[in-house]
């Protein structure tokens, strides 16, 4: 192992350890601010894995999250513990993802955005009259975890935290894996890439599944966490929109990029909301526009760009 | 289905498809969705309010300004904002048009607040009628001017050096380009038709119903409909995409009752998205 | 392989745009080990019968035997898997990823399934890329190479594949004269080295003779020639093809008076 890694491993492990330890130091309020961000960093990494590295947009990834919300939330009300109906809400997300995806992942281009769009609005609305099963549309509660509230929310931290780490280093592996190559081949040049022998159809459908596995489990912990949901939370546009510009400003296509993405917009957020309450809407719209414009690579490709840069400076340097 | 909801559906049906070929022409041709379609729409019914409330001008008047204006709006997003993105692919499209919808709503909250607005027609309460069928005046004279616009698009598209630039643009970006043709500004002008359109609709909808910033997203879910059941950049697939549309709302709101209206065309969608995608008509044709 | 060592039979290939015949019940075998010529002029219908073959485009009639199996109906991945491959008229390079990586991905998605997972992928992509002599590009970003230098690149994706059939598209097309020797000379070299078979899509004449043991013309669509390059270029209809028929008038009295 090369000492470049050895030294990123060894601050990835630092960075673990203050993580798992910096909520003794933090206000009820910033754990939970925190937890959010992880969550958020879970939902954007599902998206990053379609979008950013195979180059196809699930707009309407949210309905993921709002599967594993809902499945969590019908199980225990039935009676089942926690931990048997989240592995249910991931396998019901990655049976949707399967069903909706065959048919219109097997063609190309922009209709599959549409197509989640489209899909993830109908859930919602079915989610809202189906009144008998989900709660409709005033929400449905959870059991209420019989613990002091700080151990709770510590809890649903490191839970959430935990998630993130393994999303993320689920990603970084099946990238570098020979499938992850397939995934890129897709984005790079789909025509190609079929030309290559890669079988595409089975590729994008497996990638959505995999986006929708970790998503839906963001979703159940967030049920269990919050004990109350309602079908235009979580399965809420913004939601998407938020994750996708998580991506755009921390940087499509890279490993790290949803989680810096997550806290930026996060740190904005805050900022913004007391200084823009009744602009925030617009004060969104306008970062947008600003992130597009200025930093469409977001924060790690704009650093990777500079650091190309720069050796491309020195090696010239070199040859004269 | 009786008569009467047979009619309600045609009805509905007309405004429907005048709003779907706006988004249909943006999303075939010029190759955007338009996430901020439902704010277009709502900013012609916005406008024709003021013009009524300021002006006693009646929305089947005022909605030359809200086309004009939303015309205008139309160009400059998408020159300004969306031409420079277009090679970006999709995400930067959708995102940008998500934040243009986030700024005009942010307008409309502050301007007009969140509150429901009508505007009071003198007329507004009569209707005629057919046998035994009962057609309110606003709907129908909505339905005949909705047709009229339609066709007027149409006869714009077929006759016009413009129009025809504008199909020739959508059939062979190449060829057209080979001719000399300024396939960015037929795009543009494309584009800007589309919100206008979309100005109309709002103000001919501001004759009949209630309007609020809450439309916003339900109006971009019905053209995300129409445009997907009746092909994209298809005036008339769009057109038979929006009666499409009223029909099963009528029928979803009479039999099963309303809370089941919007879910009804989410599911058809759907359905259609997954057995036809290019759509009921199939691959892009011009009619 | 069936008799007589063929391992590819273009059958009745036929593919219709509408009322445009792009190709019209195209008929011709290859043999293996073979490099066959398939030249005509613009718009003959040469890579739309390549992707026919490779099954890009669905036909509107004929078939396909690829080593005595029809593969008239199979997707595109699984005819590229198969052996049967081919390079593009413009290039398409993965963009985004090295030359390098370019090349693993045709070696991690090849044939040959006990070599596929990474290590010995990556070996074998590294040994192309010395074939071709990219070993000094082999980390630049396809976007930072020249245009000879993605052919090469191209070229080595389709080798990493292990393929038995090789199409390479107008692979000359773009290229300056000293690059197009130079490619000729590649690609000889390796024909023999991995025992390729090669169907070499031309319009130029010159590049395709020197190099083709048979040449199939194709003209409107339709098969008008087949036959040694001797006995091509000599053809009038061949040269009526490209030259008009006045140049085929002195060609036919040239001949008649031998």
């Amino acid at each position: 192992m090369s000492n470049n890694k050895k030294v990123n491993i060894f601050l990835l492990i630092i960075a673990v350890v203050l993580f798992i330890f910096l909520p003794r130091f933090l206000s009820g309020y910033m754990v939970r601010v925190i937890t959010t961000i992880f969550m958020y960093a879970v939902i954007a990494q599902g998206m990053n894995i379609m979008s950013g590295y195979m180059g196809y947009l699930p707009f309407g990834n949210a309905m993921f999250f709002g599967i594993g919300a809902y499945v969590t939330a019908i199980g225990m009300s039935k009676g089942l513990p926690f931990l048997v109906v989240v592995p249910l809400a991931a396998i019901t997300a990655i049976l949707f993802s399967i069903l909706l995806g065959l048919p219109v992942l097997r063609l190309r281009g922009h209709y599959f955005a549409i197509a989640t769009i489209g899909m993830s609005a109908a859930i919602l609305s079915v989610v809202q009259n189906a009144t008998e099963i989900t709660g409709g549309a005033m929400g449905t509660t959870l059991p209420i975890i019989d613990k002091d509230p700080s151990i709770v929310y510590n809890y649903f931290y490191l839970a959430m935290f935990g998630l993130m780490i393994i999303t993320t280093l689920s990603l970084h592996f099946i990238i570098k894996s020979r499938f992850g190559f397939g995934i890129r081949s897709i984005k790079a040049n789909e025509e190609a890439a079929i030309s290559m022998g890669i079988n595409t159809t089975y590729h994008k459908v497996v990638a959505w599944a995999i986006s929708a596995f970790f998503t839906s489990i963001a979703g159940a912990l967030y049920a269990y966490w919050m004990s109350f949901i309602a079908p235009d939370e979580v399965f809420d546009v913004m939601i998407a929109v938020n994750t996708i510009v998580i991506m755009l400003i921390g940087g499509a296509g890279s490993i790290l990029g949803p989680i810096i993405g997550a806290f930026i917009i996060e740190l904005f957020a805050e900022v913004a909301w007391s200084a823009f309450l009744e602009y925030h809407l617009a004060a969104l719209g306008i970062i947008i526009i600003i992130i597009v414009f200025f930093v469409p690579k977001g924060v790690t490709g704009t650093i990777a760009d500079f650091i190309k840069r720069k050796k491309i400076r020195a090696r010239k340097k070199v040859s004269i | 289905m009786g008569l009467q909801m047979l009619m309600n559906a045609t009805l509905l049906g007309g405004l429907y498809a005048l709003m779907g070929i706006g988004f249909s022409l943006q999303w075939g041709i010029s190759g955007i969705i338009n996430l901020s379609y439902g704010a277009m729409v709502m900013l012609g019914s916005y406008i024709s309010l003021e013009f009524f409330n300021f002006f006693h001008i009646d929305p089947f008047i005022s909605m030359i300004m809200s086309g004009a204006i939303l015309f205008v709006i139309g160009a400059i997003i998408y020159r300004g904002l969306l031409q420079p993105f277009l090679k970006g692919g999709i995400v930067f499209t959708l995102i940008l048009t998500f934040a243009v919808r986030l700024i005009v709503e942010n307008i409309i909250l502050k301007v007009w607040s969140a509150d429901y607005r009508t505007i009071r027609l003198v007329y507004a309460g009569s209707n005629f009628q057919l046998g035994d069928v009962y057609i309110p005046l606003t709907k129908f004279l909505t339905f005949i001017t909705a047709g009229i616009l339609i066709y007027l698009t149409y006869l714009f598209m077929m006759n016009t050096k413009i129009g025809k630039g504008i199909q020739a643009v959508a059939l062979d970006k190449e060829g057209a380009q080979a001719v000399g043709m300024d396939v960015e500004k037929m795009y543009m002008i494309n584009f800007a038709l589309g919100t206008a359109l979309a100005g109309l609709t709002g103000s001919l909808w501001a004759s009949i119903y209630s309007f609020s910033p809450h439309l916003l997203g339900p109006l971009v879910g019905k053209v995300f409909i129409i445009a997907i059941l009746g092909g994209l950049g298809n005036i008339w697939g769009a057109a038979a995409g929006g009666l499409l549309l009223g029909f099963a709302e009528t029928a979803g709101a009479g039999f099963l009752g309303s809370q089941w209206q919007e879910a009804i065309g989410m599911v058809i969608m759907v359905s259609v998205l997954l057995w036809r995608p290019y759509g009921l008509m199939g691959k892009k044709f011009f009619g | 392989m069936g008799e007589n060592n063929t391992i590819l039979k273009i059958m009745n290939l036929s593919k219709h745009f509408g009322a445009l015949r792009a190709v019209d019940e195209v008929s011709f075998e290859v043999k293996k080990g073979e490099i066959i010529g398939l030249i005509g002029p613009n718009g003959a219908g040469k890579t739309t019968l390549t992707n026919l073959a490779t099954g890009a485009y669905p036909k509107t009639d004929g078939k396909v035997i690829f080593k005595d199996l029809d593969i008239s109906n199979l997707k595109p991945y699984q005819i590229a898997r198969m052996g049967l491959t081919r390079t593009f008229q413009v290039v398409k390079p993965l963009i985004g990823m090295t030359v390098e990586e370019n090349v693993l991905v045709g070696s991690l998605y090849g044939r040959d399934k006990r070599n596929t997972d990474m290590k010995n992928a990556s070996k074998r992509a590294k040994e192309i890329i010395k074939l071709v002599g990219l070993e000094n590009k082999k980390d630049s970003l396809v976007s930072d190479i020249t245009l000879p230098d993605l052919k090469k690149m191209e070229f080595a994706r389709v080798l990493a594949m292990e393929p038995e059939v090789v199409f390479l598209d107008e692979v000359m097309a773009g290229l300056n004269p000293t690059e197009v020797a130079e490619a000729s000379i590649l690609v000889k070299k390796i024909r023999l080295e991995k025992d390729l078979t090669i169907v070499y899509i031309e319009h130029i004449m010159k590049a395709v003779m020197g190099i083709s043991d048979r040449i199939v013309v194709l003209h409107h669509g339709r098969k008008i020639v087949e036959g040694t390059p001797q006995e091509v270029v000599n053809n009038p209809a061949v040269v009526e093809a490209y030259l008009g028929k006045r140049y085929a008038k002195g060609i036919k009295e040239a001949n008649n008076e031998e």
